[in-house]
């Protein structure tokens, strides 16, 4: 089974991002939201070779590129990656 | 068959009602006996830390609860040994410890899950 | 795809209108909604006490919009809208207080619907946190 990770705590100040990653499986893939965007600022999210979504509002809002590593979704993205996914596990 | 469900612990417990209210969802679901799983993480892992004195911050003891959790069948109880390791703490009788690679096994065993 | 939605921020928290937006999303996909289920500080979210200023949105009136419209099943959990003050008529009743802040279409309820939810749904989805 896979599992969509879902982090909205940026990881500069917060240790939800470092626990998800350390539980990550290979079919696992992360979405970032709300503050969580900053991750794509954090190339150790890159070397760790998951799959990295972005909540796209929030890439927006915070004018963050989104590198060729991660891809951009909008909310029926979002609704189909919890489709696509076994289950959704939200860091709250 | 029942749909799976594990919860992660990942709060300390004494930062407010979120223990508590994650050991409650727990309960909840033993009570009505669906299979729930329970796993300690970060500072989740204090929960299980000996000799806490409830009294002195004025708060109920969590540990009654924690004991309940066999009354509810509530039998898979985890504490991450990452987590434990890196605060100081022994790995308890109450928990069985796991490390990152089974702890990433155990998410994809339940059907669904909270971390908290 | 049947979803259940649980929600455990206050309604000035970004994840309660992102978890508003997602249940939006996935009822103009076409997908179905089982429950709403609200939690911890999520129990806020359902208030209808919150004023907010006339230019910010006021996502705890947008909640009771959406789920009155769609005519969903969604339920505030009695324990923690009690320790929060989040009381409807018959709970401000039973424990004197004055102030009345949840009415329909929430429910108060207890943590089983929250299981019930997840049982009869091919996804649970939590949202909380900013």
């Amino acid at each position: 089974m896979s599992t969509l990770h879902v982090v909205s705590h940026s990881p500069f100040t917060d240790g939800r991002l470092a626990s998800c990653l350390r539980v990550c499986g290979a079919k696992d893939a992360i979405l970032l939201c709300g503050d969580g965007a900053y991750a794509l600022h954090n190339p150790a999210l890159h070397s760790q070779g998951v799959k990295v979504f972005v909540l796209a509002e929030d890439s927006q809002a915070r004018n963050l590129p989104v590198p060729d590593w991660a891809s951009s979704v909008d909310y029926s993205g979002f609704v189909q990656l919890s489709i696509d996914y076994d289950k959704v596990n939200t860091w709250l | 068959m029942s749909k799976s469900l594990l919860v992660i612990s990942r709060q300390a417990p004494w930062s407010g009602p979120s223990a508590r209210e994650a050991l409650d969802i727990v309960l909840a679901g033993g009570a009505f006996d669906l299979p729930i799983g329970l796993l300690f993480m970060d500072d989740g892992v204090f929960q299980l830390a000996p000799g806490q004195d409830a009294k002195a911050v004025q708060q109920k003891d969590l540990s009654a609860n924690l004991q309940a959790l066999g009354l509810f069948g509530i039998d898979d109880v985890f504490a991450c040994s990452h987590s434990l390791t890196e605060r100081g703490l022994t790995p308890p009788a109450s928990a069985q410890p796991m490390d990152s690679a089974a702890i990433s096994q155990l998410i994809d065993r339940y059907d669904q899950v909270i971390t908290l | 795809m049947k979803f259940a939605i649980a929600l455990f921020s206050a309604a000035h928290a970004p994840s309660s209108r992102r978890a508003l937006l997602f249940a939006q999303a996935a009822l103009a996909g076409g997908h179905e909604i089982v429950r709403l289920f609200f939690y911890q500080d999520g129990v806020y979210s359902a208030a209808n006490s919150i004023v907010a200023p006339q230019d910010e949105q006021d996502i705890a009136r947008q909640w009771r919009e959406f789920v009155s419209q769609h005519q969903l099943d969604g339920v505030v959990c009695i324990a923690a809208a009690l320790r929060r003050g989040v009381l409807n008529a018959e709970e401000a009743t039973r424990y004197q207080r004055s102030a009345v802040n949840l009415e329909a279409p929430w429910a108060l309820s207890g943590l089983g619907q929250l299981h019930d939810a997840a049982q009869a749904a091919d996804r649970l989805i939590c949202f909380g946190g900013p």
